[in-house]
């Protein structure tokens, strides 16, 4: 989508309306394991999931793995992949690794899986950016037509969380920009590299919304509006709002 | 912790229990409580809640200021949600470091403690 934010409340600087722009056009577009009709229908259930009773309930009870019931969802994905995106839009910071084993066991390839929270969390980021500016959350762009590879990305391994992840020195061309600057010594770069185009697209978006480098002093040569303090705050005060506690 | 080590660079303190707490706690940063709401707003995907904080961090540190804001706060839409949904643990040259910090926050009973 070409015009996305282009009658935005507010100037976005251009690299980051560049970044927002590049990312919204993955959305709809084949990916390594989704058609562009399953990778749209995910958009849209990540944005339904806000509406949805279950989770709602999920959200106050003392355990979200109590409360037993089925999602309020739009019909289009089977229920187990509904259940990951409801639960990583609505409540991620109680995720457990004996949940992803259900998922798996639910017959979720580990590969899905990362494509699947990868395109559910990327337009749950830009439109956490549009709700912040008071902007219109964009329309979903049609499906693209193609298939998908489906071919398991052999440069994986094991951890080093539950889901397999790229070292950084098995990062080939696919991941070698990802990894750039040493950044793969942090987990969270590595998070969704089982499936390269999913962690490239996200963190695409994510390196202008935030910083490419957290390791820099200060905000040395990068051009922002608010103070490093102010920004890091920030990330630190949404994080703990998701409980997370990487 | 890289907002301690930004205020050890530029010699302020910040009091790091409003990043749990929230609130009405004062953390010490110029127009912290504006910001904070602003956070709570968008991550509570809460509109009615958004649109205060927005005029005002507009009124007092200006547009490009509440879009930098905005931006950083979806960033951290992500990264939490990256990292709750594969299990990322926190790296080992990490853990020595944040020990007192994990304690004095009670970080380490988040059920994402992996």
């Amino acid at each position: 989508m070409a015009n996305l934010f282009e009658v935005a409340p507010a100037t976005i600087r251009p690299p980051l309306l560049s970044a927002l722009e590049t990312a919204w056009s993955h959305l709809a577009v084949p990916g390594s394991w989704l058609t562009g009709a399953q990778r749209t229908a995910v958009v849209a259930e990540a944005r339904h999931a806000w509406n949805c009773g279950l989770c709602t309930e999920r959200k106050t009870a003392l355990s979200p793995y109590a409360v037993a019931g089925e999602h309020d969802d739009l019909g289009d994905l089977p229920s187990e992949c509904v259940d990951v995106i409801h639960r990583v839009a609505t409540d991620s910071g109680r995720l457990t690794q004996s949940w992803f084993r259900e998922v798996l066991d639910a017959g979720i390839k580990e590969d899905e899986f990362v494509e699947i929270i990868g395109v559910a969390i990327l337009v749950i980021t830009i439109d956490a950016f549009a709700d912040g500016i008071g902007a219109e959350l964009a329309p979903l762009s049609p499906p693209q037509p193609g298939t998908p590879p489906r071919e398991r990305w052999e440069r994986a391994t094991p951890g080093p969380g539950w889901v397999s992840t790229t070292p950084p020195e098995n990062a080939g061309p696919e991941l070698e920009d990802h990894y750039l600057n040493g950044r793969g010594e942090f987990n969270i770069v590595r998070s969704l590299t089982l499936v390269p185009a999913a962690a490239t697209q996200l963190f695409g978006l994510l390196d202008c919304l935030y910083m490419p480098n957290p390791s820099i002093r200060e905000l040395e040569g990068i051009d922002r509006s608010i103070s490093r303090a102010q920004i890091e705050f920030l990330a630190a005060r949404s994080s703990s709002l998701f409980g997370c506690f990487y | 912790m890289r907002l301690r080590v930004s205020g050890q660079h530029t010699g302020n303190e910040y009091d790091l229990l409003a990043v749990v707490e929230g609130g009405t706690v004062a953390s010490s940063l110029p127009q912290g409580n504006m910001i904070n709401e602003f956070a709570e707003g968008i991550c509570n995907r809460n509109p009615a809640h958004t649109e205060a904080p927005r005029k005002g961090i507009v009124a007092t540190l200006g547009e490009a200021a509440m879009v930098d804001a905005a931006a950083v706060i979806a960033a951290f839409n992500a990264y939490p949600r990256a990292a709750n949904a594969t299990g990322i643990p926190i790296e080992e040259f990490k853990l020595e470091p944040t020990e007192a910090l994990r304690k004095e926050l009670q970080l380490d009973a988040l059920p994402s403690r992996h």
